[in-house]
């Protein structure tokens, strides 16, 4: 019989799966144990929350995706993503889910996990500092507006000190006050 | 049962509550056997679910004339006509209600109500005189069981005294009242089915505020040629042929929020109804939005047969409905599988909406001491048959949960067997 050259060459590697071994299995669990996570595990992938919501055709996550993710352990990828900050909060998501799946309350808490990474994007962040140090969201820039409605130039009795005052003892003040 | 039972209490009739597939079923089976019953159905017309439903799967073969028929062959095709015509151990009495429920197993007793009998059953020979003079009499249906128009009060007009007068039988009684009757029955079998549920409170479909949303049972009966479109597949804003329209399936069911169950057939008469359009009214498109398809066991081929039928699937969900000006619907889709949105223009949105108990269930649950999953009746024992639901108590068809025909049947019939083992 005609000796056949023997090859022991790697298989081409047609796809890269990702090793499932690899992915942080407790992620499923720390999520779940959170107040809002609860329903978790009961998602069965049905893409009600991407169909209601209004801003997910731009994201590379899907929100179904996020919480499959979540389920599967991606914990790095979720918490990196930029769809946990995106989120509107509008809550279309959570109040259509069937299976009561308290999704935007979970990218809540991702966006919470990922903040105690460090992770917390610039403009957030440049955000969260504004409101630290000023304890308000939105000062008054284009006073002339406010005149030709006949308004004070600035907002009167507005008091912003205590707001400040604890903000800076609150978690976000610790997070976003220390480069200060 | 034990031995120190009286026997007397074995000529007590057993009470059948719903007289649809199942409780005419029982009713019939008991009835040969020489087992008094009492056939109790709060409509007019016994038939339940299945009145008016065009074809039936799995046979699709006309659903009068469908599966409970077999035993009875010879006398005529049609079971329900012959079995209530013919049988005289079945007191049928539609129109009713149970009012009271006391006594105890083997011996409850029964206060029955019935609405006021305008038209005599009996008398009225469907010779349609009457619905030419006044409104307020109409026939149910062609295919209504008893055989007979009724009289709508609400609707007395001019007219209605004069069908009275001139009905060629004196069927009509417009003074009739309604009557009460208390009866001793040996066992009571729960035969009340299943309702579809109103999807309106889901508002991303607009169901009862567009008219061309409508729900699976609405489109059984324009598919039915006996049906108010005589089976043509219209709108019903306008009447418009249909030329596209898309199914939705799990609307109220598999959702925590409505009825956390799998309403079981409606993924396989969504395809019947899928198929029926396909190959029978030219033209239109089907498609169906689906989180899956669940048509079990034998059902599959259904869905093979849709495939090949051309009807377009969609693994996703709907995001909007916006109704246009001309009727027709801007529907967005999520098709989960391509992760895309997809926009379509429809004429009709079927919605697949759950199969909840029938109203009233959960009192009649509570006042026999029975148990209830999801509002359905529970079998008293899981690991026994699943039509005991109590001491002399049985349930079957949709009254334990959604099923198909066939099914409801087969428990049906096991109702009766026990009920004569428990007479031998
Ligand atoms: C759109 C649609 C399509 C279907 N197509 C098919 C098909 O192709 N093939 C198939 O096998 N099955 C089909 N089915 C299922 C089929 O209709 C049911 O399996 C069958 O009707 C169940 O019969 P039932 O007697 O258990 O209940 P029902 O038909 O629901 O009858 C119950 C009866 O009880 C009465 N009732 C309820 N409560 C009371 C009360 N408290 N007092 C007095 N009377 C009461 C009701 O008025 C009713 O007449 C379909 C169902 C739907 C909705
Ligand atoms: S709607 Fe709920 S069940 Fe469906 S995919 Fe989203 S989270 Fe999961
Ligand atoms: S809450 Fe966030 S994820 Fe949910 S629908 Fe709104 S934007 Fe989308
Ligand atoms: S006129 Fe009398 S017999 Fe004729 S349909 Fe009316 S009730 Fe029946
Ligand atoms: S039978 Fe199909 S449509 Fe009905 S609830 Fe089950 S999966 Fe949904």
């Amino acid at each position: 019989m005609a000796k056949t050259e023997e090859k022991t060459v790697p298989p081409v590697t047609l796809v890269d799966p990702i090793e499932l071994s690899e992915l942080d299995r407790d992620f499923r669990e720390e999520i779940h144990s959170m107040p809002n996570g609860e329903e978790l595990g009961a998602c069965f992938a049905c893409s009600t929350c991407t169909a209601a919501c209004p801003i997910a055709n731009s994201w590379d996550y899907k929100p179904h995706q996020l919480v499959r993710m979540i389920l599967l352990g991606m914990r790095k990828e979720v918490l990196a993503s930029d769809e946990i900050w995106l989120c509107l909060t509008c809550f279309e998501c959570q109040e259509r889910c069937p299976q009561n799946v308290r999704v935007t309350d979970i990218l809540f808490d991702c966006k919470n996990l990922a903040a105690e990474e460090g992770r917390i994007p610039p403009n957030v962040a440049e955000l969260g500092k504004e409101l630290v140090e000023q304890g308000q969201l939105y000062v008054i820039t284009a006073d002339w507006e406010r005149e030709d409605l006949g308004l004070e130039p600035s907002l009167p009795g507005l008091q912003t000190e205590e707001v400040r005052n604890m903000l800076k003892k609150s978690r976000t003040g610790r997070m976003l006050g220390e480069d200060d | 049962m034990s031995p120190n039972k009286v026997k007397s209490e074995m000529s007590d009739p057993v009470l059948v509550i719903g007289a649809g597939v199942a409780g005419l079923t029982v009713a019939v089976e008991l009835a040969d056997s020489g087992v008094e019953t009492v056939l109790v159905d709060r409509e007019t017309s016994v038939g339940g679910n299945a009145l008016n439903l065009y074809k039936a799967f799995p046979t699709d073969d006309c659903f009068y004339c469908f599966e409970s028929n077999r035993s009875r062959p010879g006398i005529r095709k049609c079971f329900y006509r012959s079995a209530l015509l013919d049988q005289p151990n079945i007191d049928l009495r539609v129109d009713t209600e149970i009012e009271e429920l006391n006594g105890e197993p083997g011996s409850f007793e029964i206060r029955l109500k019935q609405g006021p009998q305008y038209v005599d059953p009996k008398k009225c020979t469907m010779c349609g005189a009457c619905t030419e003079l006044s409104d307020a009499f109409s026939l149910l249906s062609p295919q209504c069981q008893p055989q007979s128009v009724i009289f709508n009060p609400e609707k007395e007009d001019e007219g209605s005294s004069k069908a009275e007068e001139e009905c060629p039988t004196g069927a009509i009684d417009l003074n009739a009242e309604s009557t009460e009757t208390t009866l001793t029955v040996s066992d009571i079998v729960i035969a009340t089915g299943y309702q579809e549920m109103k999807p309106n409170q889901i508002d991303e479909y607009g169901y009862g505020q567009y008219s061309n949303v409508i729900t699976q049972l609405e489109l059984a009966k324009t598919l039915d040629p006996n049906g108010p479109s005589h089976g043509a597949l219209v709108r019903p804003s306008d009447g418009a042929q249909v030329r596209r329209l898309l199914m939705v399936q799990c609307v109220g069911s598999r959702d925590e929020n409505y009825h956390p169950f799998c309403s079981k057939i409606c993924c396989v008469f969504a395809l019947k109804h899928a198929n029926i359009i396909r190959r029978e009214r030219n033209g239109t498109d089907v498609s169906v939005v689906y989180m899956d398809i669940r048509t079990y066991d034998r059902h599959e081929r259904y869905y093979r047969e849709a495939r090949e039928a051309g009807v377009e699937f969609t693994r996703g969900r709907v995001s909007e409905v916006t109704p246009l000006e001309d009727g027709t619907l801007d529907i967005t889709l999520y098709d989960s599988l391509l992760d895309k949105y997809f926009k379509t223009n429809v004429d009709l949105l079927v919605l697949s909406s759950a199969l909840e108990p029938s109203t009233g269930m959960t009192k009649m649950i509570e006042e026999l001491g029975l148990e209830s999953a999801s509002g359905y009746v529970s079998p008293a024992n899981l690991l026994d048959t699943e039509v005991v639901a109590g001491d002399h108590v049985y349930a079957c068809g949709g009254a334990i949960g959604p099923a198909e025909v066939p099914e409801s049947v087969t428990q049906a019939r096991a109702v009766a067997s026990k009920i004569l083992q428990e007479r031998m």
